[in-house]
């Protein structure tokens, strides 16, 4: 049997977050998000957690478990080799219910970076070429699924809510690195400013906690440099 | 809608990477070393006062209490200095992904380096 401790939080009961003891039986292989399955089927149908893909790819079960942020999907119990796994939701984000947070903050910073490729070059005949060295500069930034671990890990993001945070900021460096981009210069009009990239102090809690090992750190560096010699 | 907020949340208790406690200790350092400096200059600027009250002084800053303070001084220096050039090294996009690797690096001198100075400074100790 493995004990966990999982934070509840119901606004119209509770005044602030509390803390409930649940047993699962301990199954092979067993991940955590397979555990808060086992525990809304068979003990507690009220507990309210984010998830989708149950695969690493959506990041929605993004979740501190065990003091450190991770996604419950990709966490194996045995992994964490302990018998008591308590499980908090993502901390510095206002808690919506039980282990769900309010990403609202996280996107509107997405939003605002402009993830999407811009290109006013008249568009050729069949598509926008890239090299593979070319592409290989912006694959790490690539596989950023959004999970928002680092963003909550971030003591600066913690500490200063206009900063665009370490999420944000990879992706903004994914497309000003995309050598099919031409807005480079809105891009690090952007980012520029103590609110964007340098706000970043290189404490890299967003690469400890990154389930697709990126390092944010890396991207934002880049990004100082650019604004600073633009 | 009303929410939640936890109690344990703390700025600085996530992870515990070197990162974070390199970050931490480079900024206490820093406001510790901008202090010695401005006392630095107090007591330097006492030689106004003549030869004979400098001397006096300079009898007390050596004595054993200010022997351990020059240890502790030293370490801080030691720190703050080769885990800046860490953070040198990151600006200009040098060892991002070595961070941990070149924390333990810069740290190896200065342990040596204060051992060193120590194991020199001990018999004035007693």
């Amino acid at each position: 049997m493995v004990t966990f401790k999982i934070a509840r939080f119901d606004s119209d009961k509770d005044k602030e977050p509390r803390f409930q003891t649940y047993e699962v039986p301990d199954e092979k292989e067993m991940s955590v998000l397979e555990a808060l399955f086992y525990i809304v089927e068979n003990l507690d149908g009220s507990l309210a957690f984010r998830y989708s893909c149950r695969g690493a790819v959506c990041g929605s079960c993004a979740m501190r478990i065990n003091g450190q942020n991770r996604l419950a999907c990709q966490t194996l119990i045995k992994k964490l080799g302990s018998t008591t796994i308590t499980i908090s939701p993502l901390p510095h984000l206002p808690v919506q219910k039980d282990l769900m947070v309010d990403m609202e903050s996280f996107f509107a910073k997405y939003e605002k970076i402009k993830p999407y490729l811009i290109n006013n070059d008249p568009i050729p005949d069949k598509e926008f070429k890239q090299s593979f060295k070319e592409r290989a500069e912006i694959d790490e930034m690539i596989n950023c699924i959004l999970c928002g671990n680092c963003y909550s890990a971030c003591t600066m993001a913690a500490t200063n809510s206009d900063y665009l945070g370490p999420a944000a900021l990879t992706k903004a460096y994914r497309f000003y690195a995309d050598s099919r981009d031409t807005a480079k210069a809105e891009r690090l009009r952007i980012i520029d400013g103590e609110d964007g990239a340098f706000r970043c102090h290189t404490l890299f809690n967003c690469a400890e906690v990154c389930p697709k090992n990126i390092v944010p750190t890396y991207s934002i560096q880049k990004l100082k440099g650019a604004a600073c010699f633009k | 809608m009303k929410f939640g907020k936890l109690k344990e949340e703390s700025v600085i208790a996530y992870q515990s990477g070197v990162g974070m406690w390199a970050f931490l200790l480079h900024r206490i350092t820093g406001l510790a070393l901008i202090f010695y400096l401005l006392m630095h200059i107090f007591v330097i600027s006492r030689a106004l006062n003549g030869a004979q009250t400098f001397d006096k002084l300079l009898a007390v800053l050596t004595s054993k209490p200010f022997i351990l303070a020059d240890l502790a001084l030293l370490a801080a220096i030691l720190f703050h200095g080769l885990n800046g050039i860490r953070i040198i090294l990151f600006d200009t996009g040098v060892g991002i992904r070595q961070q941990k690797a070149i924390f333990w690096f810069m740290m190896a001198p200065a342990v040596i380096i204060w051992f060193v100075t120590a194991y020199i400074t001990i018999p004035y100790l007693f």
